[in-house]
């Protein structure tokens, strides 16, 4: 643990930090964090705030497992900056956590609760996993009830994925693995988002639902496509226009660092992580965008989707929608917020994009308006701003958008997203400029 | 044989097999005694073998007066000396034939590298073979001819090798035959671990059909695994062909390469000397080029040609003033004058192949001559497809394309075809499956379209109650039953060469496709011809990988047509959530339709994914529903997590599902993707009921 923060310092030592501000959300992730003693949290978040900065009223989030932390250990983390705590509960009943697999139980699930509340943190988010094997409506809707009685502001709902190369895998093919059939998985969504709701929970993204005021920041700069730091194992940073994702294993994460030293120990400027890759070109970005932000219950912003790639984008994602929301999988809104058809949030977009572009000439129906110019950067720093504070309804500013259903647009997102995407004909050809800004997060993930 | 396409097939040869001496097991089959024999089949089994080479070699040599020294004649050279005229009997025209992979394309090579025809370091790997597709797959589709100088150890004399490439499949028979036709000799290439194939024993007939002096090659000889005894015995005893002197090569390793040539020199005879006779040119190869349009590859059979010369395509009736005349060495050397005998290239403006086929006959306008070479024949297409491009956008740059591609490729055919389902798109024929596997490639690679392909049929003629005769070329176009009197069904000969312990499952195979047993022949202990008369419509499916793998890969198949036959044919419908998928219907006999239906409908079930609401997929014939299958609608479709903010690979994912959704087309409301349109090749036809 100590050998493995010292690379992650060294790293930090040996980043660039770009022009910005302070960090305004900080995530410690991946792993077991809870693992880790307060001593070695303190000196990560002392290195970031020497060399990155951290704001005041920063959301430092910390994931955090049953059975690896206390009350005392909570309040401790909490005094060296830690505001948020994501709580891998999983499951209520302990049959589910013996067949997944997981360290805890569900003792250690109760003792957990009782240590959040004891330390009583500004915010905290209770995690369940839903799809494991032998799940049924029924204990799914015990799963739910505890957790609202749980008390956390905020609650993810993942589902469970079958990775190549672990044990599921296997025993699904092997035929071992009993995972709810599809009606019953498809119900279960159903049933989390109606009971969250009902208990004051907006449903702000496809697997996570808050309490006003309970959003995940951090979540909110990854949808809304704004940049952030990232350090350690396996951790994926998005800085200049660039997505790199660092060394999963510690031997060759180490070999990576030990390089980034050296480069940085021989160059004029501090090497930036992945500055080797090319810049996301114009037509990444919009993809992009696309999918982060149709996953949210925010939605796609379709004023500012002209404004960054010309009225053309938005003619061609909203027809992609077109038969989806004739199946009830897509909602409209117009600029005020109310409920719209998608041919009025279309027209009233593009309406407002044209009288932006003035006399001057229309701007072109291309991909290439999405570079410096940086329209779809503002649009995401001021969402970026807001972040964590809206409302739960969310839907009473900015332009005419258009979001997913919830739950039938949101169960079919890869369906309705994937549409769009195929509407679009988008070739390897003009890898443009992404010129943004390196803004206020990091993201810190750990063994 | 009175079939009108099974003339145009010209198989001349065809009756040979049917012969009756043939059709007890375990007849040998005969041996070929002399150059000449048109019929191979009505001969004795002949044990004492002749040596007609020598002989003809002696006859020949005895004309040309070497005084009348004409431009472009014996002794002028061109391209530095690289191209060296000669007289007639100097001057060797073959071709090599061999089975797939036997080795033909390297044997050229060496040919060519020994000859000083092409330096080593300019030799692309197999160089007769310069298409892209053919060098994948390993055969010959373009002609390529080589002129060869060569300086024979024997009697030091200068002699002109042409080396003339033949097609090496099924598809285009036609097109090796007049590459034959313009040959007096062919280098018979097998390999020594393998030996003698059914497409092997094909060429080497439609070599004996033309006259040509047939040399044996045995090749990797330095294989471990090479059994030359074994395949000497099958080359005499299945072919006929005397192996006392056969050439024992390894093209590989550049062994036996100067005897190879030596043999050409010595067994090839040389061309008959009729210059003062009238110009008979017979063409056989085309091919567009660009800048000098339709370049025509030719022998001269009869008199001489000359640039400048204008001159009548004797079939076609076209004129042209020629361009430009030359030898390929392998590259284009312009000459003056070609003479009888010689092998060349013409270019003369000709816009498209069709003006200029295989098998035509050039002749002077000024002093044309009296009749046509024999063999020309027109093109009939065997197998239709329909091709339809994924956007619509792209039926313009299809249409180009087909037409780019035809100027080319005088055996495509193709016209515009609208369908309701699949919108604007094109009827193709082709000569087989190969040909339509390769002229998609070439219009997806090439031509950069992403295509829509249905399932190839084949040409069905329908006799209407009003006593109308249709050609049928897709299953939309057939009238209604009510409105039919008969359909008949192309019918081919198909031989499989097997060794003997894979007999039975072929038998199975081919009973199993409608196949009537005709014959079986032991060619030699161990290898087995089987003889079926067989619906062509039931080869064109996946019968070839079937027999590769009943076989483990060792046998090999042979067909031709044999003309059509009435038979008891329905339309198989096919029905996709209530409206019929025109594109998806087939025309199979009666008796496998109740099985074919439900095999398809459930393959459907398996390739079309599930879509937002519940999809029934019906298979009928006429009004009448023989199988049905449902897929049920899918609700859900979402991936939970963007995992901490490495959000790269869930949108890989995502790419991917859009890809896979551009190549399906729209059915009704159902989309539907590409590979669906071929699932009638991927039904198990021998699934047991």
């Amino acid at each position: 643990m100590q050998r493995y923060v010292d690379t992650l310092l060294a790293e930090i030592a040996a980043s660039r930090v770009l022009p910005g501000g302070p960090l305004e959300t900080v995530f410690f992730g991946g792993g077991t964090p809870s693992l880790l003693p307060p001593e070695l949290l303190a000196r990560i978040l002392e290195a970031l705030d020497a060399r990155v900065g951290l704001a005041g009223g920063a959301e430092v989030s910390m994931e955090a497992d049953p059975g690896t932390f206390d009350g005392p250990r909570l309040r401790e983390y909490m005094r060296l900056g830690v505001t948020r705590l994501s709580v891998g509960v999983q499951a209520f009943q302990q049959e589910l956590l013996t067949a997944c697999g997981r360290g805890h139980n569900l003792a250690d699930v109760r003792a957990a609760i009782d240590a959040v509340h004891e330390a009583g943190p500004p915010s905290w988010s209770l995690d369940l996993i839903s799809g494991l094997p032998g799940l049924t409506p029924d204990m799914w809707r015990e799963s739910l009830q505890e957790a609202v009685a749980a008390g956390p502001g905020h609650v993810s709902v993942y589902d469970l994925q079958v990775e190549e190369g672990t044990p599921f895998e296997r025993w699904r093919r092997a035929g071992r693995l009993a995972l709810p059939p599809d009606d019953a998985a498809v119900e279960m969504y159903g049933t989390a988002s109606e009971l969250l709701g009902a208990a004051g929970f907006e449903h702000y993204e496809v697997s996570n639902y808050a309490r006003a005021g309970h959003r995940c920041a951090h979540n909110q700069v990854y949808w809304l496509g704004l940049p952030y730091y990232a350090y350690g194992m396996g951790a994926a940073s998005y800085l200049e226009g660039r997505r790199f994702t660092r060394p999963a294993k510690m031997r060759p994460y180490e070999a990576w660092v030990a390089e980034l030293a050296a480069r940085a120990a021989g160059g004029v400027e501090l090497p930036l992580p992945g500055d080797c890759l090319p810049r996301e070109s114009p037509e990444e970005l919009l993809l992009d965008t696309l999918m982060l932000r149709l996953r949210t219950a925010d939605g796609l912003d379709l004023a500012a989707l002209a404004a960054a790639y010309g009225p053309a984008a938005v003619r061609t994602v909203t027809a992609a929608l077109a038969p989806h929301e004739r199946r009830g999988g897509v909602a409209a809104f117009d600029g005020e917020g109310r409920t719209a058809s998608l041919a009025e949030a279309t027209f009233a977009a593009l309406k407002s994009a044209a009288a932006a572009a003035g006399k001057g000439p229309e701007p072109l129906p291309s991909l290439q308006a999405a570079g410096s110019s940086g329209a779809g950067a503002a649009a995401g720093a001021s969402a970026q701003r807001g972040a964590g504070e809206e409302g739960v309804a969310g839907s009473g500013r900015r332009g005419p958008r258009v979001r997913l259903a919830d739950p039938q647009g949101f169960l079919l997102s890869n369906d309705i997203i994937s549409d769009v995407f195929a509407a679009f004909d988008i070739t390897e050809s003009g890898r443009g400029q992404a010129a943004e800004e390196a803004g206020p997060a990091a993201a810190l993930a750990q063994a | 044989m009175a079939s009108p396409l099974l003339a145009q097939q010209g198989l001349k040869g065809l009756a040979r097999s049917r012969a009756p001496q043939n059709s007890a097991p375990l007849a040998k089959p005969p041996v070929r005694t002399t150059a000449s024999s048109r019929c191979v089949q009505q001969l004795p089994i002949a044990p004492q073998r002749q040596q007609p080479l020598q002989r003809l070699v002696k006859a020949a040599s005895a004309v040309l007066p070497e005084t009348e020294v004409e431009k472009g004649g014996p002794g002028t050279e061109y391209a530095n000396g690289s191209v060296a005229k000669v007289p007639v009997e100097r001057i060797r025209n073959f071709s090599i034939i061999a089975h797939i992979d036997h080795g033909k394309s390297t044997l050229a090579d060496q040919l060519l590298l020994k000859t000083g025809t092409v330096a080593a370091r300019d030799m692309v790997e197999q160089f007769m073979d310069s298409n892209q597709i053919e060098r994948e797959r390993g055969i010959t589709i373009k002609l390529n001819t080589a002129r060869m100088k060569y300086r024979s150890k024997r009697d030091g004399q200068l002699y002109a090798l042409n080396l003339i490439d033949t097609p090496g499949h099924v598809d285009f028979t036609y097109e090796v035959s007049r590459s034959l036709a313009a040959c007096e000799g062919a280098l018979l290439v097998v390999d020594a671990s393998q030996g003698v194939e059914a497409q092997t024993l094909a060429n080497v007939w439609l070599a004996l059909e033309n006259d040509l002096e047939v040399i044996p090659v045995l090749n990797k000889i330095d294989l471990p695994g090479a059994e030359p005894e074994r395949v000497i015995r099958e080359i005499e005893e299945i072919i006929g062909l005397d192996c006392s002197n056969i050439l024992k090569v390894s093209a590989k390793m550049g062994l036996g390469i100067e005897e190879t040539l030596e043999a050409v020199v010595e067994r090839v005879p040389p061309p008959k000397n009729t210059t003062a006779d009238p110009l008979r040119a017979l063409i056989f190869d085309s091919y567009y080029d660009p800048y000098r349009g339709v370049v025509c590859q030719f022998k001269v059979m009869d008199g001489k040609v000359s640039r400048g010369d204008v001159v009548t395509m004797m079939n076609t009736g076209k004129e042209y003033q020629l361009d430009e005349i030359g030898v390929l060495a392998p590259h284009k050397v312009q000459v003056d004058t070609l003479y009888c005998g010689e092998v060349g290239y013409l270019a003369a403006q000709i816009k498209s192949v069709q003006d200029a086929r295989v098998g035509d006959t050039v002749t002077q306008k000024k002093n044309p001559a009296a009749t046509a070479l024999d063999g020309y024949q027109d093109i009939q297409p065997m197998v239709y497809c329909g091709l339809f491009p994924t956007e619509t956008d792209d039926y313009q740059d299809l249409r180009e394309a087909l037409e780019k591609l035809q100027l080319n490729d005088a055996a495509l055919k193709f016209e515009p075809e609208v369908s309701s389902a699949m919108g604007f798109g094109f009827r193709c024929g082709f000569l087989g499956l190969l040909h339509m596997e390769i002229v998609q490639e070439r219009l997806e690679r090439e031509y950069n379209l992403d295509l829509i392909t249905t399932a190839p049929t084949v040409v069905y003629r329908c006799i209407t109650t009003d006593g109308q005769e249709l050609t049928v070329n897709s299953p939309a176009d057939l009238p209604d039953a009510s409105r039919r009197e008969s359909i008949a069904e192309p019918y081919v000969r198909l031989e499989m060469v097997t060794p003997t312990e894979y007999v039975g499952n072929l038998m199975e195979l081919a009973n199993g496709r409608r196949g009537e047993f005709v014959e079986m022949r032991y060619l030699t202990d161990s290898r087995t011809t089987l003889v079926f008369n067989i619906p062509l419509a039931e080869v064109v499916t996946d019968y070839f990988d079937q027999l590769k793998s009943r076989s483990k890969g060792y046998a090999s198949m042979e067909y031709k047509v044999i003309g059509y036959r009435e038979n008891d044919l329905v339309k198989l419908e096919i029905k996709i959530n209530g409206e019929p998928a025109e594109p998806l219907s087939v025309i199979c006999h009666r008796d496998t339709a109740y099985k074919t239906g439900r095999q398809l409908t459930s393959k459907l079930k398996e390739l079309i994914p599930r879509q937002m609401f519940r999809v029934p997929i019906q298979a009928c014939v006429g009004v009448k529903v023989i199988a049905s299958e449902a897929i049920a609608p899918y609700r859900k479709d979402v991936l939970a997590k963007c995992y901490g903010g490495d959000i790269s690979r869930k949108k890989k994912l995502l790419q991917k599902q859009a890809d896979g959704k551009k190549r399906m087309k729209a059915l009704g409301k159902v989309e539907v993707p590409q590979e669906a349109f071929m699932a009638v090749l991927k039904i198990d036809r021998d699934a047991k009921d």
